[in-house]
């Protein structure tokens, strides 16, 4: 039987974020992943990658930003397509049948968000405060929140708060008149949560990933696989143990407290230090087992919404890609989300966990292949999807676009398969939903804030907690800090 | 309008031995409880509790919420619930219990009957479904309502034994306090418990609802020489604060009800700190009992033997004689005259610095009398809260 200082359940990159910064700080680290490789759901995010400054600071990190894709495509059905270039944050129009006017006001729109994102980002990267705790350095944050909220002045700190509650097509309709460019902005607020356009708190839900990335189109910044693979190499060089192809079955307990590990086949690891990389769902319910946790804690762990509805899919084609009224040079990051109300209705087949007949698609292009983001794909706990359907679906979208499509091979992978591929309870982007009453110090919920839990000695890691999801790295280094400092 | 259909208009149910209880029920005065109607009062209160105490009284407690935990992880999924520990429990043995949230706060107090390791059955006054549900995630249990499938009466008194022998209900003299078995009356089928809430012998016989009539008629069959009357429950409350028993949402709100955080009440302040085993591996509510039992509680529920004869309902406490310095430092929550002790008895909550037996307390007792009130200044002792506890209630075999 093997000791550790800290084992770490699961090598996805907050795992592994964390057994780097822990392995530097001179511990004995193991990490235990279910998968032939490290990095986990961090292969698929095309969308979410802008790895926060104190990651690479902290532990060395070198991905330098490319910028591979600097425009964003909506598509319309009449081929009146909108094209926008990102150059270094400053937005353009290269293409539009917007008019003027409207195109002034949603640049406008976007900068206000910024600002507003701004203020939200100097919380993301850090501990968020505890509520009632009583120390004096959590105190202390909530009112430097606070304080950055008042220094908007006073127009900007009345409109934030007039917003942050809003649905987001509220506050475009009153701004804007083009449908295209409305349906471009909901996109981004709705994509990978389970909210639509007119949902209350889609606002805040683009704000907080805009603070995340740093972006508010999220566009591709790193490499991910050279990502991860620098951080691989971090923990292999502070002799971090990694275990692949080894899934844990038990978090074993004594007293209130962690004893260790034991896995499926039967191996236990000892350690007084545990950290779950799995869902908070998963990491209680599954590994930790309901029946050593309060009744009051298991209504919120279930009460915790981690149902996903984004599908990925991957298409490649026989013939090179051409699409519709779009120069080869303006290519980049399409968008089909025509306008609020087809996102909208999108939506209202997801609200009766159905998918939509008539989805939305974010996807990159490169020389034949499609490699798209479709939603809403509910998660279906009882029933099955039927994949040829939706694919034939987007298929017959993508193709008013693409004239040419022999197709060479298709992959669909739902919610379903990426819980069973990932492990990750409802295959939620962010292991839960990113809204008002699971963020911050509510994140993943009560009882479980500031990556602590119940149980002595272990302590949670995942897009669970705040800040979500994204490849920032946050949570797996303010939560090895927490340990660091219990440790000592 | 077919009015059946909407529920909020649907008249409360009746229970199985409704037959029987109106016929009794000269007063027509019904209690709501669970969305059943029972007998607040028949003819008169004092007469129902005077059977209670003399010779036996027979109330209908079908409304009680009753729930069969079933399957292999039944004892398991009980000793997380309860706070304390029922590792030991044998067959045909009742556990008296309580259950709190994770605040350490009382959420109810029931029964539970153990038929083997893997079927118990919970009996408790508020529903709890959603409660024992949640708390059966990741044990292998099901948890079943079965409240309406069983009919039941507490048959209470000091008779309670000889009349049930006289039955031919064999060997019923025999069972021991906090167990049950199955019986027969005449020749229907019944688990009779000896358990109940007089503070005296007394039994709870449960039964099919179909055979319900049957038990009740058997129970009078010797009246001439018995008198064993039909009891409601205004004569319940009587024997139950006689006895010092507590009852959630009248003496503390349940913690799954109260609305207010400090309306709660956690075991020690309820003086139930007896039911806390803090050394059993794990149960709801464990970390914060282990702090709360560290602190000691701020107040505490204690009886009260109160001056004079007039019964102190909802009265403030305060610490001094003189009315016009006063500190409040407590409320009473049920009070009564009882006839049997012939003392005026209370329960109540004080703070901390009264709740030690013997301490003085006084009461301002508002007494209504011919459309006005007297206000008295009564002075009260602190005392156990149990006032009536016979020693015929845990006698084996029983008093016949």
């Amino acid at each position: 039987m093997k000791n550790f200082d800290v084992i770490i359940i699961g090598a996805g990159h907050n795992g592994l974020a964390a057994a780097s910064y822990l392995s530097k700080k001179g511990k004995k680290v193991l990490v235990v992943e279910k998968n032939q490789n490290v990095g986990g759901l961090a292969e698929y995010s095309d969308s979410l990658n802008c790895v926060s400054p104190i990651i690479k600071k902290e532990l060395n990190i070198n991905v330098t930003n490319v910028d591979k894709t600097t425009h964003i495509v909506s598509l319309e059905d009449n081929q009146n397509h909108t094209v926008l270039e990102d150059n270094n944050g400053k937005l353009s129009f290269l293409k539009t049948n917007a008019e003027e006017e409207d195109q002034q006001k949603f640049l406008s729109i976007i900068n206000n968000y910024k600002l507003f994102s701004k203020t939200l980002g100097s919380f993301m990267f850090q501990q968020p405060p505890r509520v009632k705790s009583g120390k004096k350095s959590d105190l202390f944050q909530l009112i430097s929140m606070g304080w950055k909220i008042r220094k908007l002045g006073k127009k900007n700190m009345r409109e934030l708060l007039r917003i942050i509650g809003l649905n987001i097509a509220d506050d475009l309709e009153d701004n804007l008149s083009n449908n295209n460019l409305m349906g471009l902005l909901s996109h981004e607020a709705v994509l990978g949560t389970n909210l639509g356009p007119r949902s209350p708190g889609s606002i805040l839900t683009l704000l907080y990933k805009q603070a995340t990335n740093n972006n508010i189109f999220n566009l591709k910044k790193i490499e991910v696989a050279e990502y991860i693979k620098q951080l691989e190499d971090c923990c292999n060089k502070n002799m971090v143990e990694i275990i692949k192809s080894s899934e844990v079955k038990k978090i074993l307990t004594q007293n209130n407290s962690v004893t260790g590990v034991q896995l499926t086949n039967g191996e236990v690891f000892e350690s007084k230090y545990l950290m779950s990389n799995a869902d908070p769902k998963t990491t209680y319910l599954n590994l930790l087992g309901a029946e050593i946790l309060d009744t009051d804690f298991i209504r919120r762990v279930k009460n915790f919404r981690n149902k996903g509805n984004v599908a990925k899919l991957e298409l490649v084609l026989e013939n090179e890609i051409n699409i519709n009224n779009i120069d080869k040079n303006m290519y980049g990051k399409f968008i089909y989300a025509p306008n609020i109300k087809y996102i909208e209705h999108a939506f209202n087949a997801n609200k009766y966990n159905k998918y939509s007949d008539n989805p939305c698609l974010e996807f990159y292009v490169n020389q034949n292949t499609i490699s798209a983001n479709v939603y809403y794909v509910p998660y279906l706990l009882n029933s099955h999807h039927e994949e040829n359907k939706i694919i034939k679906r987007c298929v017959s979208i993508l193709s008013k676009f693409i004239p040419e499509m022999k197709i060479a091979k298709q992959e669909l992978t739902t919610p379903n398969k990426m819980e069973e591929k990932f492990n990750i309870g409802g295959g939620h982007w962010h292991h839960g939903d990113l809204e008002i009453d699971q963020l911050l110090m509510m994140r993943p919920f009560y009882g479980s804030s500031q990556y602590s839990t119940p149980i002595n000695g272990l302590y949670l890691c995942s897009a669970g907690t705040h800040p979500g999801g994204g490849l920032t790295g946050i949570n797996g280094l303010n939560a090895a800090k927490k340990v660091i400092e219990e440790l000592k | 309008m077919n009015t059946t259909k909407i529920s909020y208009k649907k008249p409360l149910l009746e229970t199985p031995f409704h037959e029987r209880t109106s016929e009794h029920c000269y007063s027509n005065d019904w209690y709501r409880w669970a969305g059943y109607k029972v007998a607040k009062e028949y003819s008169s209160t004092e007469l129902e509790y005077t059977s209670m105490r003399n010779t036996a009284g027979v109330i209908d407690i079908t409304p009680m919420h009753k729930y069969d935990i079933k399957g292999e992880d039944a004892k398991n999924f009980i000793n997380k619930l309860i706070t304390k520990d029922i590792s030991n429990i044998q067959s045909n043995q009742v556990a008296y219990g309580i259950w709190c949230n994770e605040d350490g706060m009382v959420i109810d107090d029931g029964t539970i009957f153990c038929f083997n390791e893997n079927h118990f059955r919970i009996f408790c006054a508020e529903r709890n479904l959603n409660w024992f549900s949640d708390t059966g995630t990741g044990f292998n249990v099901t948890i079943e309502d079965i409240s309406s499938s069983i009919a039941a009466l507490a048959f209470q008194g000091p008779l309670s034994c000889k009349i049930l022998n006289l039955l031919q209900v064999k060997n019923i003299e025999n069972l021991k306090p906090f167990h049950f078995d199955s019986y027969k009356i005449e020749h229907h089928n019944v688990i009779i418990s000896r358990t109940g809430f007089s503070g005296d012998l007394g039994y709870e016989i449960w039964c099919d609802p179909s055979q319900a009539i049957d038990v009740w008629d058997n129970l009078f069959k010797f009246n001439r020489d018995y008198k064993v009357l039909a009891a409601g429950m205004n004569a319940l409350d009587m024997v139950r604060i006689e006895a010092g028993f507590i009852q959630p949402n009248a003496d503390f709100m349940s913690a799954e009800q109260a609305l207010r955080p400090n309306r709660m009440r956690n075991p020690y302040e309820l003086g139930l700190g007896w039911l806390v085993n803090l050394d059993k591996e794990y149960f709801t509510g464990k970390q914060a009992l282990i702090r709360h039992k560290e602190k000691g509680p701020e107040k505490k529920l204690v009886g009260l033997d109160v001056e004079g004869d007039k019964p102190a309902v909802g009265s403030v406490l305060y610490d001094n004689s003189k009315k016009n310095i006063a500190k409040e430092i407590g409320i009473v929550t049920a009070a009564m005259w009882s006839p049997v002790l012939k003392s005026n008895i209370a329960i109540g909550f004080v703070n901390k610095e009264y709740y030690k037996l013997g301490s003085n307390v006084y009461a301002e007792i508002y007494h209504p009398e011919e459309l006005d009130y007297r206000k008295i200044w009564a002075e009260c002792k602190v005392v156990k809260k149990q006032f009536f506890n016979n020693p015929r209630r845990n006698a084996i075999p029983a008093f016949i």
